[in-house]
């Protein structure tokens, strides 16, 4: 029961510090409701789902903005734009907001400044996935323990 | 390639969520769960989008379908598939969500609810959007709070 409520208390404050630090928003407070006893794995097969669109946005990106002939500005820009509409959804609000600054910088046409962006956006998104590694991994050691995910408001 | 056993390190953790697993989930989750009238097209490019869109709606009882793409949400309709709400982006692959899907849809004499959800928030597109078809124009995420006023309101007619 003490390792249980240990476990948990752990979780619970790891859960508010990524709450607080803006990993994450109410969107993934959310999803996490959605979760119950007949899709338990909910939320992590939704966050390797996005893991994965977002490596293949980030890479189109990254691919478009090496293009030595002339940068096809729209083409990053509907990257950007799907990353954006992805990780509103799941709650990855850092990575949300590069996302916003990212497009300006497309639609201003301006290299440097989305090469920049799409250096923030793959540190964040490197950021968040090791923190949601981090939460699951929490997540499976309290339920190995024989207890329960608390809910986090 | 065999599942490992969960450790502190990154490697086996990518392990476990290994694609038959994954691939299984998604299966389960496009289910048709009938437990009521109201039914749901997703129309959105974006796996992640989709996927948690059409799950919303399913922990509200809708009975959803979910399509990647304009041109496979136009010939669904096409084929008499009757839907009570279209969920439908803006940017979509093959057959773009505004001027051709929302348009087409709209054409064929279909005047169900059309919830445009997009990750665009300009007012110029939100106008775009709304002149080519939609009812509503939710910048993503889609929420509880926008999305079950809707439902009532179509669960009452």
């Amino acid at each position: 029961m003490d390792v249980v409520n240990q476990l948990q208390r752990q979780f619970i404050d790891y859960s508010a510090s990524l709450h607080r630090e803006g990993f994450l928003d109410d969107q993934f407070t959310q999803l996490q409701k959605l979760q119950d006893d007949n899709s338990p794995d909910f939320v992590v097969e939704v966050a390797s789902l996005f893991f994965e669109d977002c490596e293949k946005l980030i890479n189109n990106m990254a691919r478009a903005l090496e293009q030595q002939q002339g940068v096809d500005f729209k083409q990053v820009d509907a990257s950007v734009h799907q990353l954006k509409g992805s990780s509103s959804s799941i709650g990855a609000m850092r990575v949300k907001d590069v996302c916003i600054a990212f497009r300006s910088f497309c639609e201003a046409q301006n290299r440097e400044g989305c090469l920049r962006c799409l250096q923030q956006v793959t540190h964040e998104y490197s950021l968040l996935k090791n923190k949601l590694q981090t939460l699951f991994r929490l997540q499976q050691q309290i339920l190995a323990a024989g207890g329960s995910i608390p809910v986090v408001e | 390639m065999a599942p490992t056993l969960p450790s502190g390190d990154q490697a086996s953790d990518q392990d476990n969520w290994d694609n038959g697993r994954l691939a299984r989930k998604r299966q389960l989750l496009t289910e048709i769960v009938l437990r009521n009238r109201l039914t749901a097209l997703v129309v959105d490019g974006d796996t992640t989008c989709r996927v948690l869109e059409q799950l919303l709606l399913r922990s509200y009882g809708v009975q959803t379908h979910g399509v990647d793409n304009g041109r496979d949400a136009v010939a669904l309709i096409a084929s008499g598939v009757k839907f009570n709400l279209i969920i439908i982006d803006m940017i979509l692959p093959v057959l773009n969500g505004l001027e051709k899907a929302t348009r087409q849809i709209r054409d064929m004499g279909v005047h169900c609810k059309m919830l445009g959800v997009t990750a665009c928030s300009g007012e110029s597109e939100r106008q775009a959007f709304l002149a080519a078809g939609v009812d509503v124009f939710i910048e993503k995420p889609l929420d509880p709070e926008h999305l079950v006023p809707i439902l009532r309101e179509l669960d009452g007619q």
